[in-house]
């Protein structure tokens, strides 16, 4: 019978028209044509572990060297691509932000946006830190611009700045559902925006201390971070659909290739920091502490020197990547630049105490740590211990440490593997000089003379 | 009653791998020249290495893998660390292939059938790869009135396979790639102990304090008898197609005939990712199920007037395309050693079901005309209603009409016997697969009871329209002295108008790709066949084929935001290589790194370190498609005995090998071993008078540079994980594809015996290469790795096969 049908059709198809067909025979069946706003949201938290977790990112804080097959750590000259960050969080969140239809059943559709804008600054901040100069207002428009242009970094600053003081002023009570970080908890995202004003403002102290004050206060008017429960925090799963890289690495891929650095090693062991044993395992050959010389090609192995720590590739590790410590950090060198007025000292210490509570879960021998000479709080050497200090929190945020590094110049006894030195950014993506050459060519240009180079300095890292 | 005719064709080849990259064969595993010690003094080879940069194979004893193994009778002895140069030889075995297909035809008045069965069996040249076929055809046909017949084409087709896995990561392909020169294969065949602990390479390094090794999970690799016995894939499908028919003969002039075609098949994937191995333990299952059919009514008019012949043909065409699969992989390993199934997935699994389901209505009139077995005309013209594309757009119509004319008809020439001129324009519509018009969602991870969704990176296109070939074709048909010498000559242009492709964009559009109509991609060349018999008598005859082909591919106007065609890219170390197109160029420039050179000289740049300096991946090394390509024919014929050989060539392109590349890199490359300039080896210490020498240009001063550099570094960190310039090869080639030679006994012989004709042959298929401009190892004739639609990198081939068989063909 469903022959005849079909035959009556073709005949019928002979002389008429018939280009209707049944109205959802193009409707794919297997991917859902509609995503909730939570559901996008949540998904490019998925992303934020990814902002920390790489080997070289670590590399240029050289927090980690290369026990095996050394080469990316002596820095290449290579392209790095900020594509899949456009492609995976920031299009999910612009999503959010462009939709019309956000449903208020996952919480208050003012929150959800707030959160998508927060998220959406955190990683563009993020990525121009790297790159310099990125497609940003141009960016994430689909069709209507597959070939945006780069704004400068001053203008991405300027722009995150009001677009974190709007996401904090719309904000209305009620929390949103289906949130990975803080369960939704709008207090949390409030404190987690002001806080990356604050860093953000800090990272100006040396392209126009004015602006960083001013941003710098403000934001700590708003309400930062008051303790470790408020910190940006990715807690990965004992499940390998949620397992951390480092587990990945590590444990599932057999990669003992990453020992602590000797001067990682040479900073903590000296004044038995407690943050040591967490962060690497004892060297199995002596069962000491042992760091090996970043950029070391010969006298590597994995027996002779201080692995990753356990605890740092668990399946389900945590990734820091705001902390209250940081804030300390800040508030300390702030108070250092007679920013604000507070007791360097005091928060110095504290962002220590934090730290070790943070990456120990205990403030056992804290106080013991502190009065050592070598830690003790100097107003003289002020910047250089809280930097020093600040790279030693910030261990497996490597890329984030390198900022600091870039904006401080501490430490400032890093390694030059064969001479070469820590490079100063990332170079784009080589595709964009097909995919978008005007605007890649105009980027590089304006900034570093037409040469896509690590060694170009971005817009705040003035050396 | 018509006779009935019996059919058995066997051939049985064996099939051997040959063809091998050649390797060094002074220095093993590891990473310096000497060997690290255990605390007993011991020297040990470095297992965790995959590289051959360690001490020269100088039969110094020492512990080596085996020797770890509390199994192993060589357990805590030191042995000779020697070369084994043919170890990856030794891996393979020879493969058989054994093909046998009988066929029985007949009919009646108004019946006829043929009735076809063959199997094929081939045994792989690499460990536990096979594939089994069968096929069953049955065709038949009936007259059930005068005017009225009903015919059938049934077809059934069933595989199963373990195939040899290709690509870089994959089964044993790797070992051209990372590998240790001392490495012993036939050690590694016995790749299970009794107690069941499987024998691995590349294991951690000893503790060192007891000396042993505490965990064999194995590294980076697996044992590749590992791989082929215990991490294999299967694959079976069973396949149905076939037509029925009914044909109507109205008048003489008028047939009618409605046709149901069908195609279906079933297929079954499996993989076990093992116990034991370097990966966590795994299972996937999948089950694929297409079924397409076509329903089909036409009326055909045909009709001879005096010097006219006309036909013409009035259709209509239903296609249905119904796709579904399941495919089910464990997630986080595996629950009970040995149990391969979705159940004992430690997560939750990672489930898929996908339907696809696509129609298309087409109509068509077709129209021939002939004058005097002279002049031809034929004219069509379709229309195609799709479902894949946007609703108000999804109909679309596209003609063609050519002619020819015999014009050896004209005059009467022995020189010229036939002579025929054609020329024809046609115009080809095609529409999408079904899903690229509207927005969809991605479903993401789950975490801990929030579920997510993401954009996808390919960008959807409710704009789609359908894309156009257009194809302009001149060609002539000459055959001289009576089709002793014959020409064939034909020339086009095809101009593919909004073909529909993912044009790879600027990922901060927040795609990766868009689904676009393009602007104009063009194709042009020639075919040239020539045909000759220079010798033609009784008993001996010889016959020539000639083909040469050349095709232009360009891309003329692409799209207003971007002149560049990404086609495909390819990365490994964080170094990509591309293949792009780029307006107003050769289709396919391979892109990638190149040395940096003097403008003024071309010499090469050299940093401070003497180490060459490289650009970015975006110098342009041209098209990897070829100039030209073809065949040459040579078939004797003497008495009962007949020779053929049969060459194939290509003029141009290239490709990018990873293998040699990679050989390089790891140490394996004869040049990584060879003798310097200083009558050294580049190996020995540089201040020894060893050392690369490289010359060229210092960037910083600009003054030429003539230095020896550490042949590790050189090789291992810039050279063979770089500069893609040196590893891309001309794939030019010439190559003897195939001879046979064939005997046919005579009819008074096999008076005697049940057979009608009997013919026997013997079979070389891809006996030799006989030149070939890319460096030995590389077959330039197959690079295309796993779905590359153009070959531009080669990287984990197959090894070549050459085989050598004797068919059999006898008639009852």
């Amino acid at each position: 019978m469903k022959n005849l049908h079909l035959y009556s059709l073709l005949l019928c198809c002979l002389f008429f028209s018939c280009s209707e067909f049944e109205d959802d025979i193009n409707v794919n069946p297997n991917l859902p044509s509609q995503a909730s706003g939570t559901q996008l949201i949540a998904n490019a938290e998925l992303y934020l572990p990814g902002l920390a977790s790489s080997p070289k990112g670590e590399f240029m804080a050289q927090y980690l060297a290369e026990t095996q097959y050394v080469g990316q750590s002596l820095y290449p000259e290579e392209s790095t691509s900020f594509y899949s960050y456009y492609q995976g969080p920031l299009m999910n969140l612009q999503t959010v932000l462009i939709s019309d239809d956000i449903s208020s059943l996952e919480g208050p559709v003012p929150n959800q946006i707030a959160v998508a804008k927060i998220l959406k600054a955190y990683f563009f901040w993020n990525l121009t830190d790297r790159w310099g100069d990125i497609p940003y207002s141009q960016a994430l428009q689909g069709s209507d611009n597959l070939t945006p242009a780069y704004d400068t970094q001053e203008f991405i600053y300027t722009d995150l700045f009001s677009e974190l003081k709007e996401a904090n002023a719309m904000m209305v009570s009620g929390d949103i559902q289906n949130e990975i970080i803080y369960s939704g908890k709008m207090e949390k995202w409030r404190k987690f925006a002001n806080t990356i004003r604050l860093f953000m403002a800090l990272r100006l102290s040396e392209v126009d201390p004015a602006m960083a004050q001013q941003e710098f206060t403000a934001a700590l008017n708003d309400g930062v971070f008051e303790s470790n429960d408020d910190n940006l925090v990715f807690q990965h799963l004992a499940e390998e659909n949620n397992q951390s890289y480092w587990y990945d690495q590590v444990v599932d891929s057999n990669r003992e290739w990453w020992a602590l650095t000797e001067d990682l090693v040479e900073e903590m062991k000296p004044v038995n920091d407690p943050r040591l044993e967490v962060y690497g395992n004892p060297a199995r050959a002596s069962g000491d502490f042992i760091g090996l010389k970043f950029g070391e090609e010969d006298n590597i192995g994995t027996e002779e020197f201080s692995l990753l720590g356990s605890a740092i590739y668990a399946q389900d590790s945590p990734v820091y990547l705001a902390t209250y410590a940081q804030v300390l950090f800040a508030k300390a060198e702030a108070s250092l630049r007679g920013w604000i007025n507070e007791d360097a000292e005091m928060n110095y210490n504290e962002a220590i105490r934090n730290s070790i509570m943070q990456w120990t879960g205990s403030e056992d021998g804290v106080d013991e740590f502190l009065a050592q000479d070598d830690i003790s709080f100097d107003a003289d050497m002020g910047i250089e211990q809280i930097s020093n200090q600040r790279w030693v929190h910030l261990f497996m945020f490597g890329y984030e440490a390198w900022s600091e590094w870039r904006r401080t110049g501490y430490p400032n006894d890093l390694e030059m593997p064969n001479g070469r030195e820590i490079p100063n950014r990332l170079s784009y993506p080589e595709n964009e000089s097909f995919n978008n050459e005007t605007n890649y060519e105009e980027a590089i240009e304006r900034q570093f003379g037409g040469d896509d180079s690590i060694y170009g300095h971005v817009w705040w890292d003035v050396d | 009653m018509k006779d009935i005719r019996v059919e058995l064709n066997s051939s049985a080849t064996a099939e051997i791998a040959g063809n091998f990259l050649p390797k060094q064969n002074l220095y093993g595993a590891g990473s310096s020249l000497e060997f690290p010690t255990l605390d007993n003094g011991d020297p040990y080879v470095q297992l965790n290495y995959d590289e051959s940069w360690g001490p020269r194979m100088d039969g110094t004893p020492v512990r080596q893998v085996f020797s770890f193994y509390p199994q192993d009778p060589t357990y805590g002895q030191l042995t000779p660390f020697v070369p084994h140069p043919d170890n990856i030889e030794n891996y393979y075995e020879t493969g058989w292939n054994f093909n046998n297909t009988i066929s029985v035809s007949g009919g009646s008045e108004n019946t006829t059938y043929r009735l076809s069965l063959n199997d094929t069996r081939i045994e792989g040249v690499e460990p536990n790869t096979h594939l089994n076929r069968n096929n069953i055809s049955l065709n038949a046909s009936l007259d059930i009135l005068e005017n009225l017949r009903v015919s059938t084409n049934i077809n059934y087709a069933r595989n199963s396979a373990i195939r040899p896995q290709q690509g870089s990561e994959f089964g044993v392909a790797y070992v051209n790639q990372w590998f240790q020169r001392n490495l012993d294969m036939e050690r590694l065949k016995d790749y299970q102990y009794d107690d069941g602990t499987f024998l691995h390479w590349n294991l951690e390094t000893p503790n060192s304090e007891t000396g042993e090794i505490d965990d064999f999970e194995p590294l980076y690799w697996n044992n590749p008898y590992f791989e082929a016995y215990e991490n294999y894939s299967t694959d079976n499908r069973d396949r149905f197609f076939g037509d029925v028919s009914l044909a109507y003969q109205l008048t003489p002039e008028i047939e009618i005939t409605g046709a149901l075609r069908s195609d279906m098949y079933t297929q079954n994937i499996d993989d076990r990712t093992a116990f034991g191995g370097k990966d966590t333990p795994g299972y996937f299952i999948g089950k694929y199920q297409n079924k397409e059919m076509n329903y089909e009514l036409i009326g055909r008019y045909s009709k001879k007037f005096e010097d006219f012949s006309l036909d013409g043909t009035l259709g209509g065409n239903i296609y249905n395309r119904d796709y579904t699969y399941l495919s089910m992989a464990t997630v986080g390993g595996l629950t009970a050693p040995g149990f391969y199934n979705i159940a004992a997935s430690i997560d939750r699994p990672d489930v898929t079901s996908y339907k696809l389901e696509k129609e298309l209505r087409s109509f068509f009139a077709m129209l021939s005309l002939g004058y005097q077995d002279t002049y031809f005309l034929d004219a069509s013209i379709r229309n195609d209603v799709s479902s894949a594309l946007p609703e108000d757009n999804n109909s679309y119509w596209y003609p063609s009409v050519s002619g020819s004319v015999v014009f050896s008809e004209f005059f009467d020439s022995e020189t010229l016997s036939f002579a025929k001129l054609r020329a024809s324009y046609a115009k080809a519509g095609s529409d999408l697969s079904p899903y690229q018009i509207n927005q969809v969602f991605e479903v993401g991870n789950v975490y801990d009871g929030v579920n997510t969704s993401y954009v996808p990176d390919n960008l959807n296109n409710p704009f789609i329209d359908p894309s156009f070939a257009h194809s302009y074709e001149v060609g002539t048909d000459l055959q001289f002295f009576g089709n002793r010498i014959g020409v064939d000559f034909t020339y086009y242009v095809q101009k593919n108008k909004s073909q529909i492709i993912s044009l790879n964009v600027s990922g901060a559009s927040g795609y990766g790709s868009s689904t676009i109509n393009a602007g104009l991609i063009q194709n042009k060349g020639f075919e040239i066949s020539l045909t000759g018999c220079p010798v033609y008598n009784e008993e001996f005859r010889w016959d020539v084929l000639f083909n040469f082909s050349r095709n232009r591919s360009e891309v003329v106007e692409l799209s207003p935001d971007s002149d560049v065609y990404p086609y495909d890219s390819s990365t490994y170390s964080s170094v990509t290589t591309y293949l792009n197109s780029y307006e107003g160029k050769p289709f396919g420039s391979l892109v990638g790194q190149a040395y940096q050179r003097d403008e003024a000289t071309g010499e090469i740049l050299l940093g401070d370190d003497n180490m060459p300096l490289y650009t970015d991946a975006t110098h342009d090394f041209g098209t990897v498609l070829p100039d030209f390509t073809g065949g040459f024919q040579n078939t004797i014929s003497y008495r009962n005995f007949s020779l053929a050989a049969l060459i194939d060539f290509q003029g141009g392109g290239q490709f990018f090998s990873r293998s040699k590349q990679l050989g390089v890199r790891t140490g394996q490359d004869p040049i990584t071993a060879a003798i310097n300039d200083r009558g050294n080896n580049v190996r020995d210490p540089v201040e020894e008078g060893g050392g690369v020498r490289v010359t060229g240009i210092s960037a910083s001063t600009g003054e030429p540079v003539e230095a020896y550099v550490d042949a590790r570094s050189y090789y291992r960190n810039v050279v063979g994980r770089r500069i893609y310039e040196e590893w891309l090869f001309d794939a030019s080639y010439i190559k003897l594809s195939e001879i046979r030679l064939g005997y046919t006994f005579n009819a008074e012989v096999l008076k005697n015996l049940p057979f009608k004709s009997a013919n026997i042959a013997l079979i070389a298929r891809n006996p030799a290469m006989i030149w070939q401009e890319a460096p030995d190892g590389i077959d330039p004739s197959s690079i295309s790795t796993g779905a590359q639609n153009i070959s531009w990198y080669e990287s984990g081939q197959l090894a070549t096969v050459r085989s050598f068989g004797i068919n059999l063909n006898l008639v009852f």
